[in-house]
């Protein structure tokens, strides 16, 4: 009788199940901007993000510049002042070799601004910046206000008042 | 006919999904934005420079001239020799026991994103001068106490010329004698 039930318990423990999991993956293509800090730039906030922010302090023509910020020129009638800031485009699933970059200003510059990235001039209209950029690297662009030395309300900046200006950027493959 | 609109629209569907392919391999986009923020401050700024007659008596060069730290060299003189060494130093004797070297040079204070009309000019030595040595600008005394006003109203973007004039009275040690002199200018 127990030599039986030893055996019945071998036999039960040898039941088996098997399953199949029939996996599917879309690897979709796409590419991210992202921007970083420049070691030569201004501190970005939100750094490693595609949406930064930039802070270039208090600016003028002749007092002095936050760290990061500096002064090419002045001029009788203007000044700029300038800064370095890093955008990577990430890339998967594409065999594209470079990127596109245009910005473009989300709003009209206020009154007495003029805003550049490298030697490209900002509008509302989106301007190629860079037509064969690298991926997956951080590549150096510089942001450039020309402001106007005119007084406030004589074609000037407004003084004293914290502006804030948003440029978009669009890496298209190439 | 019915058969050639399905052949139609067939077409029609192939050629739409080369598209759709195609736009998954090229033409991929991404944005961002960066937003920046910044504030203006009215600022005005001082330069030195050549007077436009440099070189000539009364006019010696600049060092560093168009900055605002600029030097300035009176070379050597004597109240016994009655001369100086540089030939655009103005020597001249004040009263008869006192030699004067002077030099003039050009001021210029710049505006930017101010609507102030025009800025005051001082200045000030950096130290107490030797008992009988006078720095003096424009005939107005320097002292290292405070800043002397030297003009109440000068106009942005046009050039001051200034004479720095250093009085050493005939018994004075021989050595060199030096100062930093700070200008101020203030925008009225």
């Amino acid at each position: 009788m127990m030599a039986l039930l030893l055996s019945s318990t071998a036999l039960l423990a040898q039941d088996t199940a098997t399953g199949t999991i029939n996996a599917t993956l879309i690897n979709k293509s796409g590419i991210a901007i992202v921007f970083d800090t420049d070691p030569g730039g201004v501190t970005l906030g939100n750094n490693g993000s595609s949406a930064a922010t930039l802070n270039f302090g208090t600016i003028s023509a002749f007092g002095p510049l936050s760290p990061g910020i500096t002064r090419p020129t002045v001029l009788p009638a203007s000044y700029t002042v300038k800064t370095l800031f890093d955008v990577q485009v990430i890339e998967g699933g594409l065999v594209t070799p470079s990127y596109t970059l245009s910005a473009q200003l989300a709003a009209a510059a206020p009154t007495g601004f003029t805003y550049a990235v490298d030697a490209v001039t900002l509008t509302t209209v989106a301007q190629t910046i860079q037509a064969n950029g690298t991926y997956n690297t951080d590549v150096q662009h510089s942001l450039n206000l020309t402001v106007s030395t005119a007084a406030p309300g004589s074609g000037g900046p407004a003084v004293g008042i914290p502006l804030t200006s948003t440029i978009n950027f669009t890496a298209t493959s190439n | 006919m019915k058969t050639q609109s399905s052949f139609a629209i067939h077409m029609l569907v192939v050629l739409a999904g080369c598209i759709v392919f195609s736009s998954g391999a090229w033409g991929q986009q991404s944005t961002a934005q960066l937003t920046l923020s910044l504030t203006v401050q009215s600022s005005i700024g001082l330069v030195f420079q050549n007077n436009v007659a440099v070189g000539s008596t009364g006019f010696c060069p600049l060092s560093n001239s168009g900055t605002n730290n600029v030097g300035l060299d009176l070379g050597t003189a004597s109240f016994s020799g009655n001369s100086d060494s540089l030939a655009c130093v103005a020597y001249a004797r004040i009263g008869g026991a006192t030699y004067q070297v002077s030099s003039a040079f050009d001021v210029l204070v710049t505006k930017a994103n101010t609507s102030s009309p025009s800025y005051r000019l001082a200045a000030e030595i950096s130290t107490a001068p030797p008992v009988n040595v006078k720095w003096l600008v424009n005939n107005t005394t320097l002292t290292n106490t405070a800043f002397t006003q030297l003009d109440a109203a000068d106009f942005y973007g046009s050039l001051v010329t200034k004479t720095l004039q250093v009085q050493v009275k005939n018994n004075v040690a021989a050595g060199p004698l030096q100062e930093t002199i700070t200008f101020l200018a203030t925008a009225n």
